[in-house]
């Protein structure tokens, strides 16, 4: 049963995002809001990794997160607004928010 | 579908914003909230006595609004809320408190109220964090 | 039948409620008797540590709590051996009965739950 895991802590500052990625099974889908989106600022080491992940591993960042932070996302990600967050929490079994 | 959505975060959080904005985008999308649970800080949210500067957001106020609004079950979770100092009129004179912050649309229960929403639900997502 | 929780505990016992209000969102569901696991990750392993003094710090002991979990039905307690090993615990500093899992066995354990909730 494919998860869809949510993170919301800056990757800089906390080991969530770490340790979720080593949780992460094939088919699961791992979205970036709030301060986690800070995971996709290009030239770090964390963005290197998110775009290295397998492909069967859906990528996901929340708008506008993305967009009030001034961030470029690689192309790898995809940003979705309110009603695509909802359709991805249904095409998962489940969710695991990283609170 | 049918989602409980729970809530861990204060008003003043983003993760109280980014709850509202998902559960306003699911009724939206002809879905069904059969629950909202606010438990840890997510009690804050439900606090009436939040006063927010007339030109910041009032994340608490229009949490009450759209409760009220779609007559959602919302409930707080009554142990998380009496250790932060959220209680309703009830609990403010079995405790001998000055200030009661929870009302309706809210109601004060227990943890019974999450388990019985996991089970009932087709999906559970949790807000938190920043 | 029953939607198992599968409940992801992550919080350092003194650092704030959140290890004890972890706990009570299982120590409830046990006492509904549905199905639930609980499983110590991250810095949530630090609450396995047995011989703790919660009391210089005017807490409640939570290991008393811990320790009631199979009494409320929760058998199934498990902990991340990489947030172990990274925090230097060994097995007999650990005051409950846990399954130590590798991150391969952590894997197989999320997708084996209807529902996770990580606090």
């Amino acid at each position: 049963m494919s998860t869809l895991h949510i993170l919301t802590h800056s990757p800089f500052a906390d080991s969530r995002l770490a340790s979720c990625l080593r949780l992460l099974s094939a088919d699961d889908g791992l979205l970036l809001c709030g301060d986690a989106v800070y995971a996709l600022q290009n030239g770090t080491r964390t963005c290197e990794a998110l775009e290295l992940m397998p492909s069967s591993i859906g990528l996901y960042a929340l708008q506008e997160d993305v967009q009030a932070r001034a961030l470029q996302v690689p192309e790898r990600v995809q940003c979705i607004d309110y009603p695509q967050f909802v359709a991805l929490t249904l095409q998962h079994a489940k969710v695991n928010s990283w609170l | 579908m049918k989602f409980a959505i729970a809530l861990h975060a204060p008003a003043h959080s983003p993760a109280a914003r980014r709850a509202l904005r998902f559960a306003e985008a699911a009724l939206a999308g002809g879905h069904e909230i059969m629950r909202l649970f606010f438990y840890q800080d997510g009690v804050h949210s439900a606090s009436s006595t939040v006063v927010s500067p007339q030109d910041e957001l009032d994340t608490a106020r229009q949490w009450r609004e759209f409760v009220a609004q779609h007559q959602l079950d919302a409930v707080v979770c009554i142990a998380a809320a009496l250790r932060r100092g959220e209680l309703n009129t009830e609990e403010a004179q079995r405790y001998q408190r000055s200030a009661a912050s929870i009302d309706a649309p809210w109601a004060l229960s227990g943890l019974g109220q999450l388990h019985e929403a996991i089970q009932q639900c087709d999906r559970l997502i949790c807000f938190g964090g920043h | 039948m029953a939607q198992s929780l599968l409940l992801i505990s992550r919080q350092a016992p003194w650092s704030g409620p959140g290890a004890r209000e972890a706990l009570d969102i299982a120590l409830a569901g046990g006492a509904f008797d549905l199905p639930l696991a609980l499983l110590f990750l991250d810095d949530g392993v630090f609450q396995l540590r047995k011989d703790q003094q919660a009391v210089l710090l005017q807490q409640k002991d939570l290991a008393a709590n811990l320790q009631a979990l199979p009494l409320f039905g929760v058998e199934e307690l498990y902990a991340c051996q990489r947030s172990l090993v990274e925090r230097g615990l060994v097995a007999d500093q650990l005051g409950l009965p846990v399954s130590v899992l590798d991150d391969d066995a952590l894997r197989a354990l999320l997708g084996r739950f209807d529902q996770v909730m990580t606090i």
